[in-house]
């Protein structure tokens, strides 16, 4: 099965990885409205970016549901990371919310030029967005937006291990076909 | 439905119908509220005038939503069957407290009920109901999260694992001067793949390098994975079947991509359940490879003669706890048994035992609830009155939980006993053939021996007596050492000596050793020493959880030995044994 497609000219692939841990110009991390990083994905970018991540977010205080801020990413291999406020546990309006949300963290990226943005799986794990409908909503709307025109050349998902990855790439397969 | 429920609680309803299945119904259906499980709960044991901690009162707090809602006696007279709903977040805030807060799903009320109700399945559903949405204790969430997207409980990276399975076998080499005593990382087809629990990584390396030992003596072709290494899965804790399928998959998938032959699983009591009897389940998966507990697999080395062990090495006398989930849910209670008469001089059994044993009262991810922490203490006295029967010096025990659960109880009760794992003293007990010992190990002189020499070691605690205790141990091996009582001294010392390590105290009065941590870390010179706590209040583990800066380098409960001050040091500062900086 494929793992990446064209739109617009920019690609779209799936890569079977640690989203903290790539090297890539920046990305996506599913933000608490406090803006403050936590465990998870959280605890992986104070330690592997040290303390200026959570430093620069100061300045934001806290952002509503949907919303998007950018910070540097300290000591990662990353260069930025956009805190995206995402919908959680089965909150009212999620599908929709979600959308917004992908939408601002792209829309957020083309302003401050940033050519490359790797998502994880939007709301799945944690937050209890089923795989399937983390996989519908976050590549249907990347799609969508990069149709409507982006400077953005190249979107990652990045999916942490095969359980994560099959439902994407069925969905990119599905995609493709139709 | 009431349209004034609110959307979690509706939320909550809708999945509850999802969850039922026939043991769950079965649970709701069949209880006569004959008071049989009352006495069988620690938390009733310990608060014997408050009815709340009764199991069955507890059940109903969970029964009266199946009633009312999927059941046709709640529906036609919902009177009679005491049949209720659920409207508002603050009513489900009430049942967290009852679901996390006062049961550690021990299953002992489940196996002293007549008529089979297994109350701690259906407590651990309505658990999961709660986190759907949104709705657990904080601890549960970090933990929860950390495992979801780090790929372990304790959020230890990649790296961090690998160096430290890098360090140990380093050790190991030096030790029996053989390169084949190194942990094998990754190797493909092996006999035995070993998984671990993280805080075996994080607070207890020396459970990894017992293990090491074992299976380097049996001359077994073993390996430890680089991922899906960890065996412990908080979905059974949380309720959240989801995440104890993912956690599981990794696991399983791993051993197949390694082509192992058998996964053996450390001693860890909700891991062993987790992973050897529900994951399973929870993952959907077909296993192709076979998996035991690492008790099993040691026991089995000493009968086919791979290993030998000498009992006098452990002469002091030793009980041992069942955990919960190995002896109620998965029947491993002779096999430890057995193993610990054959490397301890002197045994001496616990009452009750086996599955009528009581819990640890750290069970059920109750170590990560620090809210709960008085209510666990106080329900542990039953545990504390076990323990200091059996008059023994250590308490032995198949469970991670467990060791933390039972070291927090024994100092707050002060029973002056030690814990200890079975991995320790088979090690301990292990007879090394001469041949393994033949290769000549370099020598290091003896003026050149003290690990420290160079380095300067700052120890911060207010108890006067732990700072001579334990800047002798660090001047013996050669460390210089330079002191503070409170926190604000703390900060003046470090920034005016530029200590290559500081050992700090959480608990002190004036700024105390959270709020030195936290302004150490943002002061830009200070931020890069390594820090390594040494608490006497394993709850105040928060701080390592609570991550808005850099975690500490290190960690160690109190009491502390010169074995785990030196062994902690050495690994912050990366200095192998006998070299020099």
């Amino acid at each position: 099965m494929p793992d990446e497609l064209h739109v617009n000219g920019t690609s779209l692939r799936l890569l079977k990885a640690d989203i903290t841990d790539i090297e890539v110009d920046s990305f996506v991390f599913y933000a608490r409205e406090d803006l403050s990083l936590g465990s998870g994905y959280g605890n992986a970018i104070t330690m592997r970016g040290g303390p200026s991540v959570q430093e620069d977010l100061k300045e934001f205080g806290e952002r509503k549901v949907t919303e998007a801020v950018i910070t540097g990413a300290g000591n990662m291999k990353a260069k930025h990371i956009i805190h995206a406020v995402g919908p959680k546990f089965q909150e009212e309006d999620l599908p929709e919310k979600l959308r917004t949300t992908i939408i601002n963290a792209l829309k957020l990226a083309d302003e401050k030029g940033i050519t490359q943005i790797s998502f994880p799986a939007m709301g799945a794990g944690f937050y209890g967005v089923p795989l399937e409908e983390s996989a519908e909503i976050t590549l249907s709307t990347i799609m969508e937006y990069l149709k409507n025109g982006s400077k953005i050349q190249e979107v990652i998902i990045s999916l942490l291990d095969t359980r994560e990855y099959i439902p994407f790439q069925k969905k990119l397969n599905s995609i493709q076909k139709s | 439905m009431n349209s004034t429920r609110s959307h979690k609680a509706q939320k909550v309803l809708e999945r509850m119908g999802k969850k039922l299945n026939r043991q769950i119904v079965g649970s709701f259906a069949a209880c006569v509220h004959c008071g049989m499980c009352t006495d069988s709960c620690h938390y009733v044991l310990a608060n014997p005038g408050d009815p709340t901690y009764a199991p069955a009162y507890k059940a109903d707090k969970i029964r009266k939503l199946f009633k009312r809602h999927f059941d046709w006696t709640g529906r036609v007279i919902p009177w009679w069957v005491n049949a209720k709903s659920v409207y508002t977040d603050e009513e489900l805030e009430e049942l967290k407290d009852t679901v996390f807060g006062k049961c550690t799903n021990c299953r002992r009320c489940s196996i002293n009920c007549p008529m089979g109700v297994d109350f701690a399945t259906f407590n651990r559903m309505a658990r999961g109901l709660l986190v759907s949405v949104g709705i657990m204790p904080e601890g549960v969430a970090v933990v929860s999260k950390d495992q979801w997207e780090i790929g372990n409980q304790m959020g230890v990276l990649k790296e961090d694992y690998i160096d430290t399975l890098e360090w140990l076998s380093e050790e190991l080499v030096d030790e029996f001067g053989d390169p084949r005593a190194a942990i094998p990382i990754d190797k493909k087809n092996a006999d035995i793949v070993y998984s671990i629990n993280p805080r075996e990584v994080k607070y207890d390396p020396r459970t990894i390098s017992d293990a090491a030992k074992i299976f380097y003596l049996a001359g077994a072709n073993w390996t430890m994975p680089s991922e899906g290494w960890d065996m412990t899965n908080f979905g059974l804790f949380s309720g959240d079947d989801d995440l104890g399928g993912a956690v599981a998959r990794r696991l399983y998938e791993k051993v197949e991509e390694l082509g192992g032959k058998k996964l053996v699983i450390s001693e860890c009591g909700h891991g062993y359940r987790s992973t050897r009897c529900e994951g399973q389940n929870w993952a959907q998966y077909d296993l192709n490879f076979e998996m035991e507990s690492s008790v099993t697999t040691m026991l089995r080395y000493i009968h086919e003669g791979r290993i030998k062990v000498d009992k006098s090495s452990n002469t002091d006398p030793v009980t041992f706890h069942d955990s919960c989930n190995n002896a109620r849910s998965c029947g491993l209670t002779e096999e430890p048994r057995e193993l610990l008469n054959l490397v301890a001089e002197e045994f001496r059994e616990m009452y009750p035992n086996r599955a009528e044993n009581f819990c640890c009262t750290g069970g059920g991810g109750a170590m990560s609830m620090s809210e709960y922490t008085p209510r666990r203490l106080k329900s542990a006295k039953i545990k504390a009155d076990q323990l200091a029967a059996t008059g023994a010096k250590y308490v032995v025990t198949s469970c991670h939980n467990c060791v933390d659960g039972l070291s927090d109880l024994i100092k707050h009760y002060k029973l002056g006993m030690k814990v200890t794992q079975l991995v320790n003293l088979v090690a301990e007990a292990l007879v090394v053939p001469e041949k393994e010992t033949a290769v000549p190990v370099e020598e290091i002189p003896a003026a050149a021996a003290g690990p420290l020499d160079g380095y300067k070691i700052l120890v911060v605690d207010d108890e006067p007596d732990f700072v001579s205790f334990a800047s002798a141990i660090l001047e013996d091996h050669g460390a210089s050492v330079v002191n503070a009582f409170n926190g604000n001294e703390a900060l003046e010392v470090a920034r005016r000596e530029s200590p290559d390590l500081i050992t700090l105290d959480i608990t002190m009065p004036g700024k105390d050793g959270k709020q030195v941590f936290e302004s150490m870390r943002k002061d830009p010179q200070l931020k890069a020493i390594p820090v390594c706590i040494i608490t006497g209040q394993p709850e105040l583990r928060k701080l390592i959880y609570d991550r808005s800066v850099p975690p500490p380098n290190g960690y160690i409960d109190k009491p502390i030995s010169e074995e785990s001050l030196m062994r902690n040091v050495r690994k912050i500062l990366e200095i192998k044994q006998k070299a020099t900086k």
